[in-house]
């Protein structure tokens, strides 16, 4: 799960993407061009008002939505040109999600939710059970493996929710708003987690955030208004 | 951890829910079984009738008598093995609800033509040595506690006695089937004993045959000689109409009329009512694991997948339901034959019941999850991500 600096992956290239989706009878344009440079690595916050399209150009780059025009290069992969099968197979190896609230299946444990995405990687039950164990113990929750999402407490749930998005030892981990149900100890924890994933194991962390505090983690942090990109800055 | 472990667990996610659903898809297939076993039943007298008997009747109507003089005219027929007379008796044991047939038959030609009729050499002795003997099947005896030596009294609604007194007969033996076109349930008395008291003890009744069941020689043709006999008679006091036993008993099956269709009719309709129930809760679970379906895709698993998941769950809840009703209706069959043994004798569950309930069930389920399956397949990933849990 860990990688140097000479075979950093996570590049990301991103040049004149738009998206527009129709709303009614009108069409609402979302993101008009954008073009953006990722480093392998770092940690990027995504910020900006509601409606400016952050959350869609994590969704574009995660491969969980098609852009209408534009090129998406996630290292040597033009993930625009990938049909939606191919796209579901290459997220299930190359991204992590790690979601506002959540979204830990809450029938399964937390060993069982990180597990869920090994099912698509040719492993055995034990090489899945090991590396789910080895994810929660990098969070620290080991000791709540057994546990389901109802017995955790929300910090805990996002913790549980940033293993299984870094079992199958993806090059990207895409965060929509990962603090925004935790109190500020939480947050930070999470924050630091993030910030971790990136400098420990050399992930490309790209964080949509409202939370102002979130960019003193990042290394870069690309603000976006009206669906443009409104500036960059580096840490 | 397998995508099972995912199906299973959510199976029990709302357990009061599934529950329901599974109880009114048991209920259906219970009452399936029941209604399938019945038609079977029903049909299995026909399908196990013998392939060496014929039964001869009234041209006219299955209620008009033929001619005592018949007996040996049949008789004389190119392969005719032998002759036995029947006569519906119609009797009534104490109440008319407590229904079952009586004949009067030739015992000893009865006995050499029905071979499934099994009973002890005792009781044959026995029964051919009394003229107001009888013998009467398992499943009638076990209903009204009859044994060996009991007297049956039974009221003569056909062939009525001076008065309205009973006619007695006493049980000499209790006989088991060994096929189903023979049931269980039926009193079999002496045809002379009948003859007898229309003719000499002021009986009031119909003074002929009922039916003739003909046994033929090795090798006869059952087509040849049915019309040979109906060829014989054509000139004769009555015309006959001379079908093989299959056709007899299929006969009864056609005078129920649309019965099994009206059976078959109530069974599809109930299935079809619980399909909506399936359809109903199926939707229900989709909708409410939308954001799920997108966290599986968000995953790297496949739209259909997740399609998939739904399918299986509903056809996992309604093979349960569909077991647990058909277990019922298989242990009830017991139960069942006691409880219809006259209206409905030998009533058996078959195993291709049971198999056919089990795919009904199968295809109840999966008919049940298409239409949410076919939605979770068409779901967008970053749509369903934004759905509310």
């Amino acid at each position: 799960m860990s990688s140097s600096s000479q075979d950093r992956r996570g590049r990301i290239s991103i040049a004149g993407v738009r998206k527009s989706y129709t709303r009614g009878t009108e069409e609402v344009t979302v993101l008009s061009g954008v073009d953006l440079e990722i480093e392998a690595g770092r940690v990027v916050a995504l910020m900006g008002p509601s409606g400016s399209g952050k959350s869609t150009l994590l969704n574009l780059i995660g491969g969980l939505d098609v852009a209408d025009e534009g090129r998406i290069t996630v290292d040597d992969t033009v993930i625009t040109a990938l049909r939606a099968d191919e796209l579901a197979a290459w997220r299930s190896r190359h991204v992590g999600f790690v979601f506002q609230s959540f979204n830990l299946i809450p029938v399964l444990t937390a060993q069982e939710n990180v597990e869920l995405p090994l099912l698509l990687q040719p492993l055995s039950k034990a090489q899945r059970k090991e590396q789910a164990r080895y994810a929660l113990e990098i969070v620290g929750l080991a000791d709540r493996a057994g546990h389901r999402p109802g017995q955790l407490s929300g910090g805990q749930e996002q913790r549980v929710a940033i293993a299984r998005a870094i079992a199958s030892d993806p090059t990207l981990i895409l965060a929509d708003e990962p603090t925004g149900d935790l109190d500020r100890t939480n947050a930070d924890a999470v924050l630091q987690m993030l910030r971790r994933l990136a400098d420990e194991l050399g992930k490309t962390v790209l964080m949509v955030t409202h939370d102002n505090a979130a960019s003193a983690f990042a290394h870069q942090t690309v603000h976006l208004d009206k669906g443009a990109l409104a500036g960059v800055a580096h840490a | 951890m397998s995508l099972f472990t995912l199906l299973r667990r959510n199976l029990l996610r709302h357990k009061l829910r599934n529950a329901l659903t599974a109880l009114a898809v048991a209920v259906a297939l219970f009452l399936f079984c029941f209604l399938y076993s019945v038609i079977t039943t029903l049909k299995s007298a026909v399908t196990s009738s013998s392939a060496d008997r014929v039964v001869v009747q009234s041209a006219v109507s299955l209620f008009m008598d033929l001619p005592k003089t018949y007996t040996a005219k049949l008789a004389d027929v190119e392969g005719v093995e032998s002759v036995a007379r029947w006569n519906w008796f119609g009797g009534v044991y104490r109440d008319p609800s407590n229904f079952f047939a009586q004949f009067a038959v030739d015992p000893e030609i009865f006995l050499a033509q029905f071979k499934e009729c099994v009973i002890t050499p005792e009781e044959r002795a026995a029964w051919l040595a009394d003229r107001r003997g009888c013998l009467i099947g398992r499943a009638l005896a076990r209903k009204f506690g009859w044994k060996i030596g009991d007297t049956i009294p039974l009221i003569g609604t056909i062939y009525t006695r001076p008065e309205g007194a009973a006619w007695e007969f006493t049980v000499r033996g209790i006989y088991s089937s060994s096929k189903t076109n023979l049931d269980e349930s039926t009193l079999w008395f002496q045809y002379e004993f009948l003859d007898e008291s229309i003719v000499n003890g002021g009986v009031q009744g119909p003074k002929g045959v009922g039916v003739f069941y003909v046994k033929t020689k090795p090798g006869t043709s059952l087509a040849e000689i049915t019309q040979r006999i109906d060829a014989r008679f054509e000139g004769d006091e009555q015309r006959t109409l001379t079908q093989t036993e299959a056709a007899f008993q299929a006969g009864f099956i056609t005078m129920l009329g649309s019965v099994p269709a009206f059976l078959s009719g109530i069974g599809g309709a109930v299935l079809f009512a619980i399909l909506f129930s399936v359809v109903n809760t199926m939707m229900i679970t989709s909708r409410e694991r939308t954001k799920e379906l997108g966290v599986l895709q968000a995953l790297g698993f496949r739209r259909a997948i997740g399609a998939r998941l739904l399918l299986f769950e509903s056809m996992l809840l309604c093979g349960l339901g569909g077991l647990a009703g058909l277990a019922l209706g298989a242990s009830t069959e017991g139960t069942f034959r006691e409880m219809f043994g006259t209206q409905i004798p030998g009533y058996t569950v078959e195993p291709l019941t049971l198999v056919i309930g089990v795919a009904i069930a199968l295809a109840v389920g999966a008919a049940g999850g298409l239409f949410p399956a076919l939605q979770a397949r068409g779901l967008r990933v970053a749509d369903a991500l934004r759905a509310e849990a």
